[in-house]
């Protein structure tokens, strides 16, 4: 008997026919906005009009002389949208950060009353409408007496940013057992002692992984970020935005494929420094 | 001398009682051996003398120092854990020097103790290597390495072995104790493999549900076992339910009668019987019926080369006997042969409850 005969049924993992062409058509959705995007950048025309009849980098030499030299009519430049979105997300960054360390550690190897109720409360901003949590913190912080300014976005995104920090670190610990922290005591070590020689290094894969969605979260953030913003704390999201508004600008294509360039990066980032670690999202 | 002292020992976890009520001196420079089945307190028992756990009654002392409320960091104890706990962004010089820079010892002072460690443990040049990269034995010896390298009072091991290979397992254990005795560390090990306890300790302590069930030399414990669970436990054994008839002699199963010889006073108790089966002797043939010798038939053999057990049914019991080819050449099953239980070799034990 040939061997090759009992092949021809695919093999787990194998895709069949029918299987291969869904997973077409669902790659294809999902890349749909972004190939959208690059062919507009590359458009020809003076409208948004799809598909575009010619093809050309005018586009890019408008957004690069955008860039290089702002108008005067320009409310505020990208050079500093950009700089602003860059602070926030550096911020929000280490704070998100900072935060979930201790969060996940105690959330990992402690019990306490309310422990599962406070998992939920740290997910909330997964499923809670951005419009109303924008609202909301407005008016929080309309009735605050001072003035936070750029400090308003950043804590909007540390909310928005702490369930990706929370359970990549907590993923990381979970896969560190109590014995090394135990073997640490053993030898000598201080509780404290022992969470910085030992439990921080092994959990260096979640902690920059969650960094990165932590930035990647907030540089893309525009939602809560339209109700907060202020003349002199526009991000690069809300900046592209008030360009389409005002002036049906082809010019946000260009831009925007520069920045899902950076995001690709960030995520090339990630893969590289996590690996097969696994990334909780 | 008594050296570590525990003292009226005892742990709850909510209601379940993990140990009971445990007195215990382990002697200086001697290996001890708790030995019980899974769930019988022995892993929570080293883990209170770690000080990883806090026992809910009772004193633990080393020397004639209170030890109870001294935490695990300022004991001074080594541990070798079940998954070693090698730590895996280290590599073997830094886990071996860990506990050396917690002490505030230099550089150079790290570096010459690391390379006597490892000449110790048979690596040298492995310094430099990352732990992934060991082999199961060897991170085992670095495991050890690292344990000893702040030069602890006492050594503990919690099963040390259980990750390796059956062949290995029987390498290491040799090898545990022969740096054992070479440095004189008092060392207490928990395993559940009476073979590991009987190759390695001077004194076993037999753990049942949170009790002591017997301290001894191994060889003492399994020749002399003070209960039915321990006879069990310890070794393969001929356990025969028995009828104690008066002064040296007591009815198996089947009707069969045999004298035993300095039965206890058991006078209306259910005891049992306990032969080992390198005890039983097997004969065929023309030898003729004596003294305790009982015929059977021959249900079962297992010949593994380097010896032979043969399950003898007698009619009412089954006994199993250790033999060799040599000396019992031709067994076969179905064969009607004689067991001989020789009078000084059995045991009369309570049966347990």
């Amino acid at each position: 008997m040939n061997l090759s005969l009992r092949l021809e049924r695919p093999m787990p993992g194998q895709l069949g026919r029918a299987t291969s062409m869904l997973a077409t058509v669902v790659l294809v959705l999902a890349a749909l906005p972004i190939i959208t995007m690059i062919v507009m950048s590359f458009s020809a025309s003076d409208t948004l009009q799809f598909p575009p009849q010619g093809y050309s980098f005018q586009w890019y030499r408008a957004a690069w002389h955008t860039f290089a030299s702002p108008d005067a009519s320009d409310v505020l430049s990208m050079g500093q949208a950009l700089m602003t979105s860059l602070t926030v997300a550096g911020s929000t960054m280490l704070i998100a950060t900072a935060l979930s360390i201790p969060a996940a550690y105690a959330l990992n190897r402690f019990n306490f009353p309310g422990k599962a109720f406070v998992e939920q409360f740290i997910s909330l901003p997964l499923v809670y409408p951005l419009v109303i949590l924008g609202l909301s913190l407005l008016l929080v912080f309309n009735w605050l007496p001072a003035d936070l300014g750029v400090f308003r976005l950043i804590i909007a995104h540390v909310i928005l940013a702490l369930p990706f920090t929370v359970k990549n670190c907590a993923a990381s610990i979970a896969a560190i057992g109590p014995e090394f922290e135990e073997a640490a005591y053993m030898l000598g070590a201080r509780p404290l002692r022992a969470l910085v020689d030992i439990v921080l290094p092994l959990m260096r894969p979640g902690i920059l992984a969650g960094m990165l969605f932590a930035f990647i979260v907030s540089f893309n953030e525009f939602t809560v970020t339209f109700f907060l913003y202020d003349i002199n704390t526009m991000t690069l999201p809300v900046w592209l935005y008030s360009r389409t508004v005002s002036s049906l600008d082809p010019t946000v294509f260009s831009f925007a494929v520069f920045i899902v360039l950076i995001d690709f990066a960030l995520i090339w980032v990630l893969e590289r420094l996590v690996g097969d670690e696994g990334v909780a999202l | 001398m008594n050296h570590l002292v525990l003292e009226d020992i005892s742990k709850r976890f909510g209601s379940a009682c993990a140990l009971d009520h445990i007195d215990l001196v382990i002697p200086q420079g001697k290996l001890v051996c708790f030995l019980g089945p899974s769930g019988c307190g022995k892993t929570t028992l080293l883990r209170i003398i770690a000080g990883l756990e806090t026992p809910s009654g009772g004193n633990l002392s080393l020397d004639g120092r209170d030890l109870t409320q001294v935490p695990a960091n300022q004991r001074d104890f080594g541990m070798v854990f079940q998954s070693l706990a090698l730590f895996p962004h280290m590599t073997v010089a830094g886990n071996i020097a860990y506990p050396l820079r917690l002490r505030g010892v230099s550089k150079i002072e790290q570096a010459r103790r690391v390379a006597e460690l490892l000449e110790l443990i048979q690596l040298p040049h492995m310094a430099q290597r990352p732990v992934a990269q060991l082999s199961g034995g060897q991170r085992q010896r670095v495991a050890i390495a690292r344990a000893i390298a702040s030069e602890p009072k006492i050594l503990l091991l919690d099963e040390p072995l259980s990750a390796l290979d059956a062949k290995l397992r029987e390498a290491m254990q040799v090898e545990i104790r022969l740096l054992q005795q070479r440095l004189g560390i008092t060392t207490i090990m928990v395993t559940h493999d009476q073979r590991e306890a009987m190759t390695m300790a001077d004194v076993i302590v037999v753990m049942e549900q949170g009790r002591i069930a017997q301290i001894g030399a191994p060889l003492d414990i399994y020749r002399d076992p003070a209960s039915e669970f321990v006879a069990d436990f310890i070794g393969l054994g001929n356990i025969l339910a028995a009828t104690h008839n008066g002064q040296d002699e007591v009815s198996l199963p089947g009707g069969h009668t045999i004298k035993v010889s300095a039965a206890p006073q058991t006078a209306g108790k259910a005891m049992r019987l306990l032969i080992r089966p390198e005890d039983i002797c097997v004969t065929y043939g023309a030898a003729a019926q004596g003294p305790n010798r009982l015929p059977g038939t021959i249900t079962f053999i297992r010949d593994v080369g380097a010896s032979l057990e043969a399950t003898i049914d007698c009619a009412g019991f089954t006994v199993t006997a250790a033999t060799t080819q040599r000396e019992t050449p031709g067994l076969l099953v179905g064969m009607p042969v004689f067991a001989e239980l020789p009078a000084r070799a059995c045991k009369l034990i309570e049966a347990r409850q």
